[in-house]
């Protein structure tokens, strides 16, 4: 089942002869339950396609197409709660806050998603991301591993369909990256969420159902 | 709400300071509001005690009780429920000891101005008088003997009243002969029908003289027109009025301060779809929290102080005033934080995060 889908999108910035196509014309699908990777080095428009997938960036033309929903045909408070329902995001920096112990991110969540999750399965969540210890913990007290797997922990919360990841390995060593890889494949596998991961470590391709190369942007699978 | 008691607990000293600088500024506040309400009492709270709708002075005393020259007779003419006469006059009172500027004021002890008398006796006798209170303080004591500036009469105190004093000067209550005597001396008899006003209490002021020599004020048009009461009044007032908006500035520049530090954790929770509207009632819940905080602890500050503080300083406390002033300092404060709340509008998600 087709969660996601771009159709001819495209995203040049500035104008004239300052034009920067920054996307080239795309056309990319994405099915329930795929872990998918956007290799490509740094500039290549890896972030401008993720940032158009999160509906945060509207693109120059083309749809994106989210469970169905054109978010052309959306507002912006609508694109929100979008992002809000839909979407996990994992940030390459902590997207954290950082007056809030572990279990109060979750609860934040909570409170603004209105969708609560019952208490067994937020022990679910505690316990397959093994952050159970950490609950008390500000994210000034984690290790960036523990802080990436808080992140994951905020993403999956109440099962949003779409899992956008933004580097989510690039602060972290190599046995703490395969870590972060390793609970993202399990978790979109056993819930069924479409996951796409923006990266330039060629090391972790071994995880992915799919991989995709964005070069000058224009993107191209490799796997 | 959740947002916002979290960040005030993880940061208590960052949010301490700005409960600090709020705390003083309603201290500040209060203070000045004690003030304000002490000096207008040391003007009006002798008027106020009469409990009266309105005074009756000649037209050309431009409201001044003292410039207004009428007669006993002219009360009669008037057509209310309850009026009184009264003359007044200040002179400097002493007793041998200590001297003070006292104001005068020669009544009929069976009209309704007459005060209540909460030590001694009332006066009976000539020359006996019943004395502000304010003149106990300063060692005035029952049966001294006041020798009068521009007065050869000697007063005696038989009685003392509470919250009687008249522009800033303790007032002595006496009969209209002990006054005449007091005001004109050997041509007193001459002069026994003289009144400087006639006090009126009923709810009806429309047409109660035909008389057009006389002017109908009402009470707090005379208190506003005694010398110096508004211009001292406005004095104080436009100083809180000023701090009012001291202390909005300082919450918006504190608050502004603090959300530009957290532009980025805001533009992260905005991209995850955490909406405008959420993060803004979570900077106006956090701003409500501090300024409640501040303006109670400034205001409870002020309760202690003017318990330690000495009788001179014309410090009075009027609780309504207080509590209006308080919740405009919160409202205020809040109104702060709205340029905070529409930094957080502004905030692009994408930038953010550094897409």
């Amino acid at each position: 089942m087709v969660v996601l889908e771009l159709k001819q999108v495209k995203k040049t910035f500035g104008s004239g002869h300052k034009q920067v196509e920054a996307m080239k014309v795309t056309n990319f699908s994405a099915d329930k339950g795929e872990l998918i990777a956007i290799i490509g080095p740094s500039g290549s428009g890896k972030s401008t396609f993720l940032t158009i997938v999160g509906g945060l960036l509207t693109p120059t033309s083309g749809d994106v197409i989210i469970n169905k929903k054109n978010l052309a045909d959306l507002n912006e408070k609508e694109r929100s709660k979008i992002r809000l329902k839909e979407i996990g995001f994992i940030l390459q920096a902590s997207n954290l806050v950082p007056f809030l112990t572990v279990a109060n991110q979750l609860k934040l969540l909570d409170k603004v998603k209105k969708e609560n999750m019952t208490k067994s399965q937020l022990e679910e969540l505690y316990e397959d991301l093994g952050i159970s210890d950490l609950r008390a913990k500000y994210p000034a007290d984690l290790s960036g591993g523990e802080r990436q797997r808080v992140a994951i922990a905020k993403a999956l919360y109440s099962n949003p369909s779409i899992i956008l990841a933004d580097e989510p390995t690039a602060s972290l060593d190599s046995d703490r990256a395969y870590e972060v890889m390793e609970l993202l494949k399990n978790e979109t596998k056993n819930k069924k969420t479409t996951t796409i991961v923006v990266t330039h470590d060629v090391r972790l391709v071994e995880y992915f159902d799919k991989v995709y190369k964005m070069t000058d942007g224009v993107l191209e699978q490799v796997k | 709400m959740f947002l916002a008691i979290n960040e005030v607990k993880k940061n208590k000293l960052r949010f301490t300071l700005i409960i600090g600088v709020l705390m003083l500024v309603s201290y500040l506040v209060f203070f000045l509001s004690g003030l304000a309400t002490g000096l207008e009492n040391l003007n009006r709270e002798s008027v106020d005690k009469w409990k009266a709708t309105a005074i009756v002075l000649t037209e050309e005393s431009d409201k001044s009780i003292n410039q207004s020259s009428l007669t006993v007779e002219d009360a009669k003419d008037i057509d209310v429920k309850e009026v009184a006469v009264i003359a007044q006059i200040n002179l400097v009172a002493g007793n041998g000891y200590q001297k003070t500027n006292v104001s005068i004021f020669g009544i009929n002890k069976d009209e309704f101005i007459m005060p209540e008398v909460t030590e001694g006796d009332v006066f009976k006798e000539g020359n006996e008088v019943i004395a502000s209170d304010a003149l106990k303080e300063d060692g005035f004591k029952i049966g001294d003997e006041l020798s009068l500036s521009s007065s050869s009469e000697v007063l005696t105190i038989v009685g003392f009243t509470d919250k009687a004093r008249f522009n800033a000067a303790p007032v002595l209550y006496g009969d209209l002969e002990t006054f005449n005597r007091v005001k004109f001396g050997e041509a007193a008899d001459v002069n026994k029908e003289k009144v400087n006003g006639i006090v009126i209490r009923d709810d009806n002021l429309a047409a109660i003289t035909t008389n057009e020599s006389l002017e109908v004020i009402e009470i707090e048009t005379f208190i506003r027109s005694l010398p110096g009461y508004t211009e001292q009044s406005l004095t104080l007032n436009f100083m809180i009025y000023f701090l009012f908006v001291i202390s909005a500035v300082i919450v918006a520049i504190f608050l502004y301060v603090l959300t530009v530090q957290k532009i980025s954790m805001f533009g992260v929770m905005k991209a995850q779809g955490i909406s405008n509207n959420y993060l803004s009632r979570s900077v106006i819940a956090q701003t409500f929290i501090l300024a409640v905080i501040g303006v109670s602890v400034g205001f409870a500050l002020t309760l202690v102080t003017g318990a330690f503080l000495p009788s001179a300083v014309p410090v009075a406390f009027d609780l309504m005033r207080m509590l209006i002033y308080g919740l405009v300092l919160i409202v205020v404060a809040i109104m702060g934080a709205v340029f905070s709340v529409l930094t957080i509008v502004r905030i692009d998600p994408l930038k953010a995060i550094g897409g």
